[in-house]
């Protein structure tokens, strides 16, 4: 039945955000029980523990052990302990006594002081000390520089006219373009561009095979706009034959 | 070309960390060679030089070496943002329960915690990550790659161990809610 405060934990009052002080980390040894004060304090609040198999007197020595190694340095701490202490004794006391009327809850619950915290505390001063370190370093910037370079793209025997060929035959296939519902999300180049290069395999193919039939005419534009997109970003190959344009993934 | 020269030139004109298969794709190598040429030139900076590579957020980043941190910010000028006490606190509870809801937090803190959350999500250290599949469907909140970047870590097995305490409360817990299911 020993008493013992962890050195790195040593001094830290965690205030909450109530402003009250957590209980110190006072560690208890008990038959039933090992653990922290603030652990054994919420296990029985939340009604996690059974406070009648658990003796009081480990506890009330750790307490005592706690009070004469701190020296007092920080008396809102001692205060919080002796609260924890209180409300443990007051509920034990309730328990054990014959009394036919159910416990009383406490009021406000939240009132009591929060352990919770103050375990994450070694954690939070860790990342306060990497947070630091971090800062000592410098990376650079994501807006930094002018407009990226872009790689130049190469057609290689195709022409201008060739793509508009291209297009030119896919709208004469389009269907006519529905009366637009109401609520319908708008459509982006770059979404599009996300379908088309799916829909584009490593097999040359025209533009008619490649759109799922049947498309309006703004479906085609779009299909076209995008694969102009992706041939400028070199992720699509383009072929010409002696009749028509083809198109694969790069 | 020098393996260990190219890489080093793409990760100077990276602006977040590339992880070793993205360079190696870039470069048309094995990822294999190209870890070793990150191994080489991070003993080469190391030895001279005002830059270094470290492994961050799951990646690769060059950056100024913690010696010349004073001369760059009189330089720059940073605006640095600490973050207080109770952001830290939902940033720890969040990094170590993630995915957790607001509700968890003000549970875990004792108090509410929506503005420090709003807060955290603002500066990209925190982002919703899903919905629970509970009534009323509460968003899940987790951290982000920015939360690794600016605290120093590769990934979330990076972070300090909790204390024993800390796992004795998680155990309760786990056995409380078994009885709670059993019952």
């Amino acid at each position: 039945m020993a008493a013992r405060r962890d050195n790195q934990d040593s001094g830290l009052a965690v205030v909450t955000g109530l402003g009250l002080v957590s209980p110190p980390p006072i560690h208890i040894q008990a038959p039933t029980f090992e653990g922290s004060l603030a652990t054994l304090l919420r296990c029985v609040r939340d009604h996690k523990v059974q406070l009648l198999d658990v003796p009081l007197m480990p506890v009330c020595e750790a307490y005592f052990e706690y009070l004469i190694q701190s020296n007092l340095a920080d008396l809102d701490e001692a205060a919080a302990a002796l609260l924890a202490l209180s409300y443990l004794l007051e509920r034990k006391a309730w328990a054990l006594l014959p009394n036919d009327e159910p416990e009383p809850e406490p009021e406000e619950p939240m009132e009591l002081p929060e352990p919770t915290v103050g375990e994450y505390a070694p954690a939070i001063e860790a990342l306060r000390t990497w947070h630091d370190e971090r800062s000592k370093r410098f990376f650079r910037s994501p807006d930094a520089g002018p407009e990226p370079y872009e790689l130049p793209f190469t057609l290689a025997n195709v022409k201008v006219e060739d793509l508009a060929n291209a297009l030119e035959r896919v709208l004469r296939r389009a269907i006519p373009t529905p009366v637009e519902q109401l609520g319908r999300p708008r459509r982006s180049i770059t979404e599009q561009m996300r379908i088309v290069h799916a829909a584009l395999g490593t097999e040359f193919k025209p533009l008619e095979h490649a759109i799922p039939s049947p498309y309006t005419r703004e479906d085609a534009v779009y299909w076209f706009l995008a694969l102009l997109e992706l041939i400028r970003l070199g992720r699509v190959h383009i072929r010409v034959t002696e009749t028509e344009v083809a198109f694969a993934r790069a | 070309m020098d393996i260990v020269d190219s890489v080093m030139a793409l990760l100077f004109v990276a602006d977040a960390p590339v992880t070793a298969e993205s360079l190696a794709r870039s470069l048309s190598l094995g990822e294999g060679q190209v870890e070793q040429a990150l191994e080489v030139l991070q003993s080469r900076l190391a030895s001279a030089g005002p830059l270094q590579v470290v492994r961050l957020a799951g990646g690769w980043q060059l950056c100024t070496k913690p010696d010349f941190a004073e001369a760059i910010a009189v330089f720059l000028k940073p605006q640095r943002q600490r973050l207080s006490r109770s952001l830290m606190e939902v940033l720890a509870v969040v990094a170590y329960k993630q995915p957790i809801t607001l509700a968890e937090i003000d549970q875990a803190r004792g108090v509410q915690s929506d503005y420090s959350v709003r807060q955290l999500a603002e500066r990209r250290l925190v982002q919703e990550v899903g919905r629970k599949p509970t009534p009323g469907r509460p968003v899940l909140y987790g951290t982000t790659q920015q939360f690794l970047h600016q605290f120093n870590l590769n990934d979330l097995t990076g972070l300090p161990k909790l204390s024993a305490e800390m796992k004795d409360m998680e155990a309760v817990e786990a056995m409380a809610q078994g009885e709670k299911d059993e019952a």
